[in-house]
C-alpha cells in the first residue's frame, strides 16, 4: 500500500475503533462495581425476570426457526421460494415496536379480536379484566417476536437460496434424491435443509440474543410485575439513584454472559446442523394436507402483519369506539394533527435517521473500497458488537462515552448514538454486493486509459446504485426504530416516533399512540421505496433492433 | 509498435508460476499462449496489463519481476491506465447500465463530442452492428456482444491488445467467425496482440506461438 492510501485505511479504521472500543470500554468498566451485582443477585425480581427472559427468548426463538424452516420446506418443494421471499421487504421493515403496539391492540380485551367476537360468541358486553397483552406468561411477547423473527429468518435463508451456485446445486440435488425414490419433501429435510441450517448460524444466534436482551417490544406487550431482565435493567438504568443505575449495568451485564452462554450454546449444539439421516426412509408420498398447512402457514403470517397496520391505522383516525363495535362511531383527524404540530418530533426522527444513515454509508463504501480484505477480516467482530452486545449494556457505554466528550442531551451525541447503532446493518447489507463486484471491471477501465475516481463514479457506483440505495434505508430504518439510545443518550431532551410510540403506548391515548406507531412502520417504508425508485433499473429505450 | 516482456519471475512468495520468459510480438502480429489451466496465463496477462494487483492479495499475492515495453519503453511501473493496453476477457464485461453507445463512448478518449460520436458510430458499422447504439447491452446476442467489447477495447486506441480466452464462451460456429474478425482488425490496425489460450484451434499463427510448461 501506498503511504496516502495506508494512512486512509488507518484513519476509517480509527474512526470506528476509537468510539466502539470507547463504548464497550465504559459499558464493561460499568460492571466492575461488586455491590451492583451483589444487590442484582439479592434482588427479590431476579429469579422470576430471569426466568421469563429464558422462557420468552428461548421459546421465541424455537418457534421462529421452526416456522422458518416449515415455510422454507413449503416454498422450496412448490417451487414458490421467489414468492415466499419477496413478499419479505415489508415484513422486515415493519419496526418492533410498532407491531408490538399494532398487536396489542388486536389482542387486548377491547382488541379487535374480542370486538370480532363479541358479543355473539362470548356474549361480553364489556371488555372481560384478561391480562391478554401483558400477560404474566410472556405469551403476547413470544407471538410478537416469532411474527417479527420469522421474517428475518427468511431473509437470512434467502441471501443463500437466490445465489446462483447454492441454488442450482441444490436444486439438482433435490431433483436426484427423488429420482433415488424420496418424497419431495422428504428430500428437502435429507438433502437440501441439513445444508442450508448451518448457514443460518448466525443468524439465528441473532434472533436469540435479540429475543433475550429486548427492551422496546417488551415493555409494550411483555409481562409487566415482574417484567424481562431486559426492562427490569432499563427500568434500574432510568432510576435518579446511582445505585440503582449501577444495578441495571450489572443486569446488563448478565444479559451479555447469557447471550454468551447461548452463543456457546448454538456452536456446540449445533442445534442448526440437521443430522444427516440416511436410515434410507423415504418419506411419504407429497401429502396434501402437509402442503395445505404449510400454506396456511404463510397466509396467516400475512394476514397477521396486515391486520396488525390495519389495527394501527383505524386506530389513529378512530374517535368514540364503545365496546363491542367492529368500527369507531366517529372517524377523527385530531391524533394526526396533534403529530404534525409536534413537528419537531418527526424533524428529530428523520434529521437522525437520514444524517446517521449517510455516516453510516460514507465510512462503509470508503471501508469496502480502500481496505484491503485482511483488515477487512479483522475490524468486522468490532463492528458488529453492537449487534451482539446486549442494547441494555451498550447503551450504558454510549451514555457514558457522551458523558465524558460533553455530548449527552445533545444532537451531535445522538447522531453518534444513532450512526453506531445503524453501521453495523449498513456495512452487513452492503458488503456482499460490494464486495462481489467483478474486479476484472476495473482492469477494463483502467485499460481504457480511466483512473480510479473515474471508473468509482462512472462504473462501479452507478453499478452498485441499487445496494447503496437499499442500505441507506437499511440504516435509515435502523435509526428510526431506536428507542434505548435516543432516550437515554438524549438524556430525555429529545423526542422520536419510536420514543413517543412506545412511551404513549403504556397509557390510554389509543388514536395518539396508533398515529405515531403507523408513522414508525410508514418512515421505514417510504425509505425502502425511495430507495426501491432510486435503484430502479435503467429503460433503455429500445433493444436491440 | 512492438511488445517485448521479459518475465524474470512471476508467482507468489513461495511458489513461482512462470521464470525467465522472453516474449515479443510484433505490429499487426497475434502472438499465442498455449498452456494447461492454472499455468499462469491469465496472471502474466494481468501482469502486463498491471492489473496483477486488483487479483488477489495477502499469502497469495503475486508478484511480477521483470519489465514490459513498447517499442523500447519502459511500461513496468506505470498505472494500468496510462500504459495504453487493451484487455478482452472471456466475458464481454459490458456495463451494465450503460448502453451500447455509452459502453463505446467510455472508451473513445476525449474530444468534441460529435466527432466521438462519429468514431462509435463508424466502430458499430465495422462490427456489423449499425444502429445498435441505444440498445441495452443485454439483450445482444453473445456474439454482438463479444464484438462490442472488441470495438470497446479498440476505441480507446491501444497500443498493444491483450486477449485471455476471448473465444471460449461463444460457440462453434461463431468462434471461427471472431476469431477472423479478431485478426483482421489487429492486422489492420498494426497493433501487437497477445493471446491465450488452451485450444489449439484458438492459435493465430503457429508462427508465433510459445507453449508455456505446467507450473510446480
Amino acid at each position: 500500500m501506498r503511504p496516502a492510501h495506508l494512512t486512509a485505511v488507518l484513519g476509517l479504521a480509527l474512526v470506528l475503533a476509537v468510539p466502539w472500543l470507547a463504548v464497550t470500554g465504559f459499558a464493561l468498566g460499568s460492571l466492575l462495581d461488586a455491590s451492583a451485582w451483589r444487590a442484582l443477585a439479592q434482588d427479590p425480581q431476579l429469579p422470576q425476570a430471569l426466568g421469563l427472559t429464558l422462557w420468552t427468548g428461548l421459546a421465541s426463538t424455537a418457534l421462529a426457526w421452526w416456522g422458518a424452516a416449515r415455510l422454507l420446506a413449503h416454498g422450496f418443494v412448490q417451487r414458490s421460494v421467489d414468492r415466499l421471499l419477496r413478499g419479505q421487504p415489508w415484513m422486515l421493515a415493519t419496526p418492533h415496536a410498532a407491531f408490538a403496539i399494532g398487536l396489542v391492540f388486536l389482542l387486548s380485551p377491547s382488541g379487535w379480536l374480542l370486538r370480532a367476537l363479541s358479543p355473539g360468541l362470548t356474549g361480553f358486553e364489556l371488555p372481560p379484566p384478561w391480562p391478554t397483552t401483558q400477560d404474566p406468561w410472556g405469551l403476547g411477547l413470544i407471538l410478537a417476536l416469532v411474527a417479527k423473527e420469522i421474517p428475518f429468518l427468511l431473509w437470512a435463508a434467502a441471501t443463500q437460496l437466490q445465489r446462483d451456485d447454492l441454488r442450482r446445486r441444490w436444486r439438482s440435488e433435490h431433483a436426484l434424491a427423488q429420482t433415488l425414490g424420496y418424497a419431495p419433501r422428504a428430500a428437502w429435510w435429507r438433502v437440501v435443509w441439513p445444508q442450508l441450517a448451518p448457514r443460518l448460524r448466525w443468524p439465528l444466534l441473532a434472533v436469540l440474543a435479540y429475543g433475550l436482551t429486548v427492551v422496546d417490544m417488551a415493555l409494550v406487550i411483555g409481562p409487566a410485575s415482574p417484567p424481562t431482565l431486559a426492562v427490569l435493567a432499563w427500568q434500574w438504568l432510568q432510576d435518579a439513584d446511582l445505585a440503582v443505575n449501577a444495578q441495571g449495568a450489572a443486569a446488563g451485564g448478565a444479559l451479555a454472559l447469557l447471550v454468551l452462554a447461548a452463543a456457546l450454546g448454538v456452536q456446540a449444539g449445533q442445534p442448526a446442523r440437521g443430522r444427516a439421516r440416511t436410515d434410507g426412509s423415504r418419506g411419504r408420498p407429497a401429502s396434501t394436507t402437509a402442503a395445505t398447512r404449510a400454506g396456511a402457514g404463510r397466509v396467516l403470517l400475512v394476514a397477521l402483519y396486515l391486520a396488525v397496520l390495519a389495527a394501527l391505522a383505524v386506530g389513529s383516525v378512530a374517535g368514540l369506539w364503545p365496546f363491542p363495535r367492529l368500527w369507531p362511531e366517529a372517524l377523527t383527524l385530531q391524533a394526526w394533527q396533534s403529530v404534525w404540530s409536534s413537528g419537531a418530533t418527526v424533524g428529530t426522527t428523520l434529521g437522525l435517521a437520514a444524517g446517521s444513515a449517510a455516516l453510516a454509508l460514507v465510512w462503509s463504501v470508503a471501508w469496502l473500497e480502500l481496505a484491503p480484505r485482511r483488515w477487512d477480516h479483522a475490524l468486522r467482530p468490532l463492528v458488529y458488537l453492537p449487534l451482539v452486545l446486549p442494547a441494555v449494556l451498550w447503551v450504558v457505554g454510549l451514555y457514558r462515552l457522551a458523558l465524558w466528550a460533553q455530548l449527552e442531551g445533545q444532537w451531535a451525541g445522538l447522531l453518534l448514538a444513532h450512526t453506531v447503532m445503524a453501521l453495523p446493518y449498513v456495512l452487513l447489507t452492503l458488503s456482499p454486493a460490494y464486495l462481489g463486484t467483478d474486479p476484472r471491471l476495473a482492469a477494463v477501465s483502467a485499460s481504457l486509459g480511466h483512473g480510479r475516481a473515474s471508473f468509482l463514479w462512472r462504473i462501479k457506483w452507478p453499478l452498485l446504485r441499487r445496494s447503496l440505495a437499499a442500505s441507506a434505508a437499511v440504516g435509515f430504518a435502523v435509526s428510526v426504530a431506536q428507542y434505548l439510545p435516543t432516550l437515554y443518550v438524549g438524556a430525555g431532551r429529545f423526542a422520536s416516533v419510536t420514543t413517543e410510540a412506545v412511551t404513549l403506548a403504556a397509557g390510554a391515548q389509543r388514536s395518539l399512540t396508533s398515529a405515531y406507531a403507523a408513522l414508525q412502520f410508514a418512515l421505514p417504508v417510504l425509505a425502502f421505496g425511495l430507495a426501491a425508485w432510486v435503484g430502479r433499473p435503467r429503460r433503455f429505450t429500445v433493444g436491440a433492433p | 509498435m512492438t511488445l517485448t516482456v521479459h518475465v524474470a519471475r512471476l508467482g507468489s512468495a513461495r511458489r513461482p508460476l512462470l521464470e525467465n520468459l522472453r516474449l515479443q510480438a510484433g505490429p499487426g502480429e497475434i502472438l499465442t499462449l498455449m498452456g494447461p489451466s492454472g499455468c499462469g496465463k491469465s496472471s502474466l496477462l494481468a501482469a502486463i496489463a498491471g492489473t496483477l494487483g486488483d487479483v488477489a492479495e495477502g499469502a497469495q499475492a503475486l508478484r511480477f519481476d521483470g519489465t514490459v515495453s513498447l517499442d523500447g519503453q519502459d511500461l513496468t511501473h506505470r498505472p494500468t491506465a496510462q500504459r495504453g493496453i487493451g484487455l478482452l476477457f472471456q466475458d464481454p464485461l459490458l456495463f451494465a447500465h450503460m448502453s451500447v453507445e455509452e459502453n463505446l463512448l467510455f472508451a473513445v478518449p476525449p474530444g468534441p463530442l460529435a466527432e466521438r460520436r462519429a468514431q462509435v458510430a463508424q466502430a458499430l458499422e465495422e462490427a456489423g452492428l449499425a444502429g445498435f447504439g441505444p440498445a441495452d447491452a443485454a439483450t445482444l446476442s453473445g456474439g454482438q456482444r463479444a464484438r462490442v467489447a472488441l470495438m470497446r477495447a479498440l476505441l480507446a486506441r491501444p497500443r498493444a491488445l491483450l486477449l485471455d480466452e476471448p473465444f471460449s464462451r461463444l460457440d462453434a460456429a461463431l468462434r471461427q467467425q471472431f476469431r477472423a474478425f479478431v485478426a483482421d482488425q489487429v492486422r489492420a490496425r498494426g497493433i501487437p496482440a497477445i493471446l491465450v489460450t488452451h485450444d489449439a484451434a484458438d492459435i493465430a499463427d503457429p508462427a508465433h506461438l510459445v507453449e508455456l510448461p505446467h507450473a510446480g
